[in-house]
């Protein structure tokens, strides 16, 4: 075995994939690879989370120093477990073991990936699997659980308390967490936890920010706009946000307009079309002059355990109004002390008017946002535990 | 080679040629279940040598291939996935190719579609883990079953010559104790020379540091003191509960009795024995109920937490937990059922017991206890003098135990005030009644007249959808009924108790 060789498992992988957890682990790729690690990521061929398609050919690549290794996605169940699944939940019951095994494999499976990690487990000092709740995930996890590290990005959803996931949670080496209350929902959840450390993750400092360029280059007037970006999906409460954002300039006297950029399709009714802009996916660069140019970043995703869009909108400036049901962002607004929370659509229209009508306190309000990001959520500092945490591996 | 010789490595007698194709057929991870968490192991070992292995399971797995591979459908469909294979590695459990339950004509039509499949393509391996002896034997079929005369005989006769030929149409069956090997020939007429005795544990791995301080930490077990473990589903042919009942009294001793596993919720039988055991562990000082999933690397915990496993099967065919314990060189204590004798029985520091009473001796010799009873220690224990109805008053209230209803804690034999029974104390039982109903049986599928059988079987599965649930809804009904009915009497003990004592 290299002591300095890991293996990262991700459900997806590459630039152009949109999902927080994988994007993160791309960046600890290739800033453990700049530290000396030995980095193979171990992942599918799929781009898309809703089609698992194999969209990259399954092979092995190199992306600046970081070996990735594709393995195809086989997706040729029916779906009925799940649908079983879900309609026993949805009459309150819970789901047996059973069902909640045949839950998992009624979807997408990846077993060249399976027997990859089952080959050659011992080689690597650790394997990292993340998000808990993909297949990959669980069935990587456990072939090897005494040098696997899950990274659970555990979200208060009724999956986390499946049985079926307790030796994942219990049996290997260990947890990294994001944030101190996931730390606390896992405790609630699982006491019996595996050894649990809180990593955090990063978030890259741009050197500085175009805001009237992104203005400019997307054809966006002056007129001040909130921001949303990332999945439009139901699953991060898009919908609940945009039917919160209409209700509230259907009263015509709200001088802002809603910003998006993401993957997920936006359906916006007629009589506001001028009013929500959608801009599709954008470069790295145009998304940090995206934040920079807002009045305010919307976050109204409840089952966030990181949130870095709300990161990336302190680091340049940018107020945040968030769902308070979210305990992680909330806890990241409380006490960072620039964001606000709402609970219902009575507080977003509440929370959207603050910043159109008093746009000098709304800037004041996100002024301790940065140092907030940079004293807890830089890469070096998250490296730093990071490699603590491997090098304590056996 | 001896035949009782196993045998090592995960090819066969000569080992595969390196660079084979091989297909291993078996149920697969991460579904959990035990031939899979053997078979991985198997295949890991396999692809390590060289081998170019593809898996199929039964169900949608990590496995390459998913195909149902129960009766003549699933056997052809099999038949078919094997062309293009050198070698084939079938993990044999009658589960997964035959109906279950399965019948005479099922055993016939799966039967020769198996051996059918098994002959035509690639040289294949039967790696054996469970079969009914009976099925090879017409005579013992004929004896097991309500029917008889001639059409049944000849049946019986042709179902048990379906069922051998599976086992001779493979080119070697692969076993892990002597008795099985023994089995193959004499009963299934194999050909001896291609029986072979496997170790079980032949490509298992240890998953911990053979640590038991830091298991035990890890655990929450007390770091002193003599620690039994009973480990694997939660099923009553197991028989966990022998184990709790002959620790007895051995908490005195600083012992303990850890029961861990999981309860498979959709087998009721399996929910039924679960309620058993938390009544046996309230009862029993130091016997411990861990319920819950168990990964593959807590298993090892907590065998190397143990200072003896104790297998107190009822039936079993042969035990992973025995070779994991070995792997750890933890002690064993097992029944003598199935192929464990022969399986541990050649490591001395290993008990094979007859019964309860040796279960009890052994246990208690375990913990060093001198002289140790040479039966197990008496459970009934009376104030004042034994009667009728202080016996049947006990036998009510093991019963209901048994039965899963919360009783009153503190055994006859534990000598608490409390637990002893009091003469004349039978009560009205509210639950005898409905005790008394017998089961919801399903419609059933039997006449004397040829050929309707068939015809009533064949609208049992066409109204099953329909039929079952109503069926399944009134049994639960039933146990529902039954565990009110039984806690509201052991309320009424309780009150008449208070009310006595005023």
């Amino acid at each position: 075995m290299n002591d300095r060789r890991i293996a990262l498992v991700p459900p997806r992988y590459g630039p152009d994939v949109v999902g927080g957890a994988e994007l993160v682990l791309r960046e600890v790729a290739h800033g453990l690879t700049a530290r000396g690690w030995q980095v193979d990521v171990l992942t599918t061929c799929a781009r898309d989370h809703h089609t698992w398609a194999n969209h990259y050919p399954a092979a092995t690549t190199d992306d600046a120093g970081v070996t990735v290794k594709r393995f195809a996605v086989v997706d040729d169940t029916p779906g009925t477990a799940r649908a079983d699944l879900v309609r026993t939940m949805t009459l309150g019951e819970a789901p047996t073991l059973a069902q909640q095994e045949a839950w998992m494999n009624d979807g997408l499976r990846v077993p060249d990936l399976f027997h990859e990690i089952l080959d050659h487990a011992e080689e690597y000092r650790a394997i990292v699997v993340s998000p808990y709740l993909f297949w990959t995930s669980f069935a990587g996890g456990l072939i090897a659980p005494e040098r696997t590290i899950v990274r659970p990005c555990l979200h208060d959803e009724p999956e986390a308390r499946f049985e079926l996931f307790e030796p994942l949670v219990t049996g290997v080496a260990k947890l990294w967490l994001n944030t101190e209350p996931e730390a606390d929902l896992l405790d609630e959840i699982w006491p019996a936890h595996a050894p649990a450390e809180i990593i955090g993750e990063g978030i890259p400092v741009p050197g500085s920010y175009d805001p009237s360029g992104f203005r400019r280059r997307h054809g966006l007037t002056d007129r001040p706009f909130v921001l949303y970006a990332g999945r439009r999906e139901g699953a991060k409460n898009w919908d609940a946000l945009l039917d919160g954002f209409v209700a509230a300039i259907r009263k015509e006297d709200l001088d802002l307009d809603l910003v998006t950029f993401g993957v997920g399709e936006v359906h916006v009714p007629p009589d506001v079309e001028g009013r929500i802009v959608d801009l599709g996916l954008l470069t790295d660069r145009d998304k940090d002059d995206a934040f920079a140019a807002a009045s305010a970043y919307l976050q109204p995703s409840a089952m966030e355990s990181f949130s870095r869009t709300v990161m990336e909108a302190w680091l340049a400036g940018t107020p945040v109004i968030a769902n308070a049901a979210s305990a992680v962002v909330a806890w990241h607004c409380d006490r960072s002390g620039a964001g606000l929370t709402y609970d219902d659509t009575t507080e977003l229209e509440q929370c959207l008017r603050f910043i159109a009508e008093a746009p000098a306190e709304a800037a004041a309000l996100a002024v301790p946002g940065r140092q907030y990001v940079l004293d807890h959520y830089t890469w070096p500092a998250t490296l730093d535990r990071m490699e603590a945490s491997l090098e304590a591996m056996p | 080679m001896s035949p009782a010789s196993p045998t090592t490595g995960s090819g066969t007698v000569a080992g595969p040629r390196s660079g084979q194709r091989i297909l291993v057929v078996t149920p697969y991870p991460p579904v959990r279940d035990g031939i899979g968490a053997y078979a991985v192991q198997q295949v890991r070992s396999l692809r390590r040598q060289g081998h170019d292995v593809e898996v199929v399971s039964p169900w949608p797995s990590a496995a390459h291939h998913h195909l149902a591979l129960e009766g003549p459908k699933g056997a052809k469909a099999l038949k078919k996935l094997m062309a293009g294979f050198d070698r084939v590695i079938v993990h044999f459990h009658p589960d997964v190719f035959y109906a279950n339950p399965s019948t005479p004509t099922s055993r016939i039509s799966t039967g020769t579609a198996l051996a059918s499949a098994f002959r035509a393509g690639p040289p294949v391996e039967i790696r054996l883990h469970e079969i009914d002896r009976r099925w090879a034997s017409a005579t013992e079929q004929v004896e097991a079953s309500s029917r008889g005369g001639f059409v049944a005989t000849q049946v019986f006769e042709q179902a048990a010559r379906a069922s051998r030929s599976v086992f001779k149409a493979a080119d070697e069956i692969t076993v892990h104790v002597p008795e099985h090997q023994r089995m193959m020939i004499d009963s299934f007429g194999v050909d001896p020379g291609r029986v072979r005795v496997v170790d079980h544990g032949e490509d298992f791995t240890r998953r911990v540091p053979d640590d038991q301080a830091a298991a035990r930490a890890s655990l929450g077990l007390p770091a002193e003191g003599h620690v039994f473990v009973c480990i694997g589903f939660i099923q009553p042919h197991k028989g966990f509960d022998r184990a709790a009942t002959a620790f007895r009294g051995l908490s005195d001793d600083g012992a303990s009795l850890h029961i861990v596993g999981s309860v498979r919720l959709d087998d009721p039988s399996a929910v039924d024995h679960q309620r058993e055991l938390e009544a046996l562990a309230a009862q029993i000082p130091s016997v411990h109920l861990h319920l819950g999933f168990v990964s593959d690397e807590a298993f090892d915990r907590w065998i190397v937490a143990a200072d003896t496993i104790v297998l107190p099967y009822r039936h079993i065919w042969s035990s992973s937990v025995a070779e994991r314990a070995r792997l750890y060189r933890r002690p064993v204590i097992a029944t003598r059922v199935g192929g464990l004798a022969d399986q541990i029985g050649e490591h001395p520091e290993n008990t094979v017991v007859d019964d309860n009473a040796g279960l009890a001796r052994a246990m208690a010799a375990a913990v060093g206890r001198e002289g140790a009873a040479t039966r197990p220690i008496s459970t009934w224990e009376f104030d004042g003098p034994v009667d009728r109805s202080a016996v049947q008053a006990e036998v009510h209230r093991r019963a209901a135990a048994q039965r899963g209803i919360k009783v009153k804690t503190g055994s006859a034999a534990e000598g608490s005030g409390a637990g002893r029974v009091r003469p004349g104390a039978v009560p009205e039982h509210v639950a005898t009644p409905l005790r008394r109903l017998r089961a919801v049986p399903p419609p059933p599928a039997t006449s004397a007249r040829p050929g309707v059988s068939t015809v009533k079987r064949l609208i049992r599965r066409v109204i099953a959808w329909e039929v079952d649930p109503l069926r399944e809804q009134l049994i639960d009904l039933q146990r529902a009924s039954v565990k009110a009915a039984e806690t509201t009497d052991a309320r009424l003990d309780e009150v008449t108790d208070e009310l006595d004592e005023r």
